[in-house]
């Protein structure tokens, strides 16, 4: 009976402390073995780390069905449910992450700034302290590859294409004025402030489905989800003032921002080749309200400005000069939402109301614009798995714009139209491993206002040639309706088309960054008219046609000299187009062929000081010279400037700043405008057009009070 | 019949005397941290973490053995896995226990690697973040001496940069030493790190 007992309890004790041998090894997809990956029975203490040889072995308690995970750093968790019997001499294989840092990124054509993305051309203050971009955003994309110096202009020409080929987008919802009016012969600014955005996407070429109506190029900006604290800020500057205040609750939070820039004082101490009758007087006001769901994130975003200005400009064929006088006003909101609606969908629903209201009097002629627009997007994404995503929404733009026109002959003329687009897109994001990703899309687009139907596919793909190196190409199929110059005179044309082929190589590695892109670019119904300006009598066809071509180099090294960050573009353009009133093929005057940049920063910690220089230089535009025969046939001098910005914090939150725009003096020549008819000689004269200022010096006094003493507003400048 | 008994004996006793899973778990896990096996300490927390689902401590553990350890990283596509990880725990910490002090610190220290890692980059944009946190956990807890300690050496760190006087905040090391004295860990295994920390930042406050 005792010996009986005796094994009982052995048994029983048995039982309780019976133990279970859990062993194998740990590989990744090559076989290599993985050392320091965590293994473990779920839910209980009982596991492992592996070790020099990738090998585990731990002894469990548990019986029956289990889970048994393992994990580790950059590579996807492996799970596996089985009897624990059968968790001896495993071999686990773990697949890599393809969301980390050395993943392979669809990089054809997309120039990524800000702290999210993975390989960042431009830091977040670059957009902000490049010396030539006076703390505009437009400014410092201009230093990238890809686009043109058309310095009278400032707006962004991509590749061969006109400045309204590229689209702005807030939020992913479309700004239909983004640009603050301005004379013609000084560089406009993006009408958004920067500070109000983290992270910014510019596109050259081959870029989402998810976007449509851009021939040449897209620029994407996201706006801050959450601001960091409480803070007023008050700036003081050479042109005007700005007050900015964020106020922060527990979910949500509001930020607003109103700014007064006059250029009165300035033209009074530094004469323009401008005659002002009053000068350029902008007042502008924005603010950002945030709030946090659970499981969701709400913006709302509203601009207002007001511009005017009235000048007289000189002019070859009027004497006493062109009288010009501008009001504009501009209302701008955005909202929108973005939420899960469980583990693997997403949800996005946006919408933003555009009206723009322009009063202009050019001499005789008086001219009021007014354009009301809607953009609605509605955005859905599925994970299925790490590399496997599908995005897919629809999105509805309507642009109403009438004008009126009055002149020295009786009555009130009125140009109108609706341009209202149905379209609906889909994409899909695949990775088949760290090195090789693809991203086919479909964009179908039906234009009420032509009636067509036109189908837009896009195609990206990228693949990993080294630790350090990778290839992508791109293959996309664009349209985008024409613009109002065009369309208030006809709606009888149809939509303009381009085809983009984008091969890109890129070298990331230590801080520094190579990148080279070859394109090729077609165009199609391009728009064509008869007459010398596109006018309400002029014969229109879509008969219009180009090409652009060339190679573009981009190079940052923010590594190898200590406290200096520069960076290198150059941009190699052919580009021909047969459109508007061209009588052939020619080479556009906003397009020239050679476009360097060269960006540099240096910080001196000693003097609390950032020292900054940009440089660019631009080969010579067209224009036509009618003393010889030919279109577009002669081109000017060279494009050169030279900035510099230097930028002393007083204390942390006290900062001023100086910069001075083509500090060395270049004469620079935009094109010539010549005289009507010849003069007694038989001979065309012409005038040079000039920049209204060959120079621009700013000084301003920024100044932050936050609780915490620290911030301040550096990243605005 | 004796022999059973003393089996049963031994058995009950060894069952009564024997540790809890998670003190034995815990205490091996900061064994392995304290003989410089970071990632072994880690993964030893990851499991406690997963088998205590309400508890944040192991979580907190894991988190900070990652962010300590970071500090020291060069390779900015490791400091990225290794920085995501922590957060991902650091979240799952925050689950559990919501507006914890410690946790707050924690995060801070977080950003603070970032900038530590390139000031450049992630100055500007990590700074702002660092104070809004210390500034909420000094809100909570004011007597805490991790929150008033890291928010002085972050201090120290900030007006070395901008060539300030660093003396106002070797006051507040000097507070936080005598929080240190007094203060009483909820449990053993909760947080009672950073006096010999203070001790080597007052060092350096006289010179």
């Amino acid at each position: 009976m005792k010996s009986f007992l005796l094994s009982f309890c052995l048994i029983i004790s048995n039982l309780l402390f019976s133990q279970s041998q859990i062993s194998g090894k740990v590989v990744d997809e090559k076989g290599v073995s993985i050392t320091g990956a965590n293994v473990y029975l779920q839910g209980t203490y009982d596991g492992s780390t592996t070790n020099e040889n990738g090998e585990f072995s731990f002894r469990t308690n548990e019986i029956g069905t289990q889970t048994l995970i393992v994990s580790y750093v950059s590579y996807e968790t492996y799970t596996m449910v089985s009897q624990i019997t059968l968790m001896k001499d495993l071999t686990v294989k773990l697949r890599e992450d393809v969301n980390t840092l050395d993943a392979v990124v669809l990089s054809a054509g997309t120039f990524q700034a800000g702290d999210n993305s993975k390989v960042n051309v431009l830091k977040p203050l670059d957009v902000v302290t490049t010396a030539s971009a006076l703390g505009d955003f437009v400014g410092a994309l201009q230093t990238l590859p890809g686009t043109t110096t058309v310095a009278e202009d400032g707006r962004l020409f991509v590749r061969g294409g006109e400045a309204e080929e590229t689209q702005i987008f807030i939020d992913g919802i479309r700004v239909f004025t983004p640009y603050t009016p301005t004379t013609n012969n000084s560089p406009t600014r993006g009408r958004y402030s920067p500070f109000l955005f983290d992270g910014i996407t510019f596109s050259t070429g081959g870029y989402s489905a998810e976007y449509g109506q851009a021939l040449s190029s897209v620029l994407l900006l996201n706006t801050i989800n959450e601001p960091d604290q409480d803070k007023t800020d008050i700036g003081i500057m050479s042109l005007g003032a700005s007050l900015g205040n964020t106020q922060k609750w527990s979910n949500s939070s509001l930020s607003a921002n109103a700014s007064y820039i006059n250029l009165a004082p300035y033209n009074e101490i530094f004469p323009s080749r401008n005659n002002w009758i009053k000068p350029y007087e902008t007042f502008s006001g924005e603010a950002v309200y945030r709030n946090k769901f659970n499981s969701g994130l709400l913006k709302l975003y509203t601009a207002f400005d007001a511009t005017n200005f009235e000048l007289t400009q000189e002019d070859i064929n009027l004497p006493e000069g062109v009288h010009f006088k501008l009001n504009n006003n501009n209302l701008y909101f955005n909202g929108s939402y973005q939420g899960d609606l469980n583990n693997t969908w997403d949800v996005f629903a946006g919408l933003s109301y555009t009206l723009g209201n322009n009063d202009l009097k050019i001499t005789d002629m008086l001219i009021n614009d007014r354009e009301t627009a809607v953009h609605a997007k509605l955005k859905f994404k599925k994970r299925f798995n790490n590399r496997l995503k599908l995005n897919f929404g629809t999105e509805y733009l309507a642009l109403h714009f009438e004008e009126k026109f009055s002149d020295l002959n009786p009555g009130t003329e009125i140009y109108g139209y609706n341009d209202n687009i149905t379209a609906a897109f889909v994409e899909a994001d695949i990775f088949l491993s760290k090195e090789i990703a693809f991203k086919p899309g479909l964009r179908l687009e039906y234009s009420e206002l032509f009636k067509t139907v036109d189908l837009a596919p896009r195609l990206s793909i990228a693949y990993k040639t080294s630790k350090t190196s990778q290839l992508s190409l791109a293959y996309g199929n664009f349209y985008q309706n024409p613009n109002s110059n065009i369309l208030k005179f006809t709606q009888d044309l149809r939509p303009q088309n381009t085809l983009h082929y984008i091969l890109n190589y890129q070298y990331n590695a230590d801080r520094k960054i190579f990148r080279t892109e070859v394109y090729y670019k077609e165009y199609k119904h391009l728009v064509k008219y008869d007459t010398e300006f596109a006018q309400f009598d002029s014969n229109f066809n879509s008969n219009g046609f180009g090409f652009a071509k060339g190679i573009d180099f981009f190079w940052r090294d923010s590594n190898s000299i200590k406290n200096i960050d520069y960076w290198i573009s150059y941009s190699i353009l052919d580009t021909k187009r047969d459109y508007n009133n061209y009588p052939y093929e020619a080479q556009p005057n906003f397009a020239n062929t050679h476009n360097i940049s060269l960006v540099g920063k240096y910080w001196i910690n000693d003097w609390r000081s950032q020292l900054g220089f940009s440089y660019t230089f631009a080969s010579g535009r067209t224009y036509t010279n009618p003393n010889t025969t030919g279109f577009l046939n002669e081109k000017t001098k060279p494009y050169n400037s030279l900035s510099v910005n230097w930028a002393y914090l007083i204390s942390p939150q006290k900062i001023l700043y100086a910069s001075v725009n083509n500090v060395l003096g270049f004469k620079n020549i935009n094109g010539y405008q010549y005289a009507n008819s010849p003069n007694a000689d038989g001979f065309f004269d012409r005038r040079t057009l000039q920049p209204a200022a060959d120079q621009f010096f700013f000084v301003g006094f920024f100044w932050t009070i936050s609780e915490d003493k620290k911030s301040n507003q550096l990243d605005k400048l | 019949m004796q022999k059973l008994v003393i089996i049963l004996i031994a058995f009950i006793t060894s069952i009564i005397s024997a540790q809890s899973n998670y003190e034995i778990g815990m205490q091996k896990a900061f064994e392995l941290w304290g003989s410089n096996n970071p990632i072994e300490a880690s993964n030893m927390f990851e499991r406690i973490a997963n088998a205590e689902p309400d508890n944040w401590l192991p979580a907190y553990y894991a988190a900070q053995v990652n962010i300590v350890n970071s500090f020291s990283l060069k390779d900015e596509k490791l400091l990225t896995a290794q920085l995501k990880n922590a957060q991902n725990l650091i979240n799952d910490a925050t689950a559990i226990s919501k507006n914890n002090p410690e946790i707050l610190v924690l995060q801070a220290l977080l950003y603070t690697a970032w900038v530590a890692y390139d000031g450049a980059t992630y100055g500007m944009t990590m700074s702002p973040k660092v104070e809004a946190i210390y500034a909420q956990a000094e809100q909570i807890a004011p007597e805490n001496p991790r929150v008033v300690y890291c928010k002085a050496e972050w201090g120290i760190g900030g007006a070395k940069y901008f060539g300030q006087d660093t003396k106002p905040f070797c006051k507040d090391l000097e507070r936080s030493l005598e929080l240190f004295a007094n203060f009483k860990p909820e449990s053993p295994f909760h947080p009672n790190w950073g006096k010999e920390r203070v001790l080597m930042l007052l060092e350096s406050c006289k010179e």
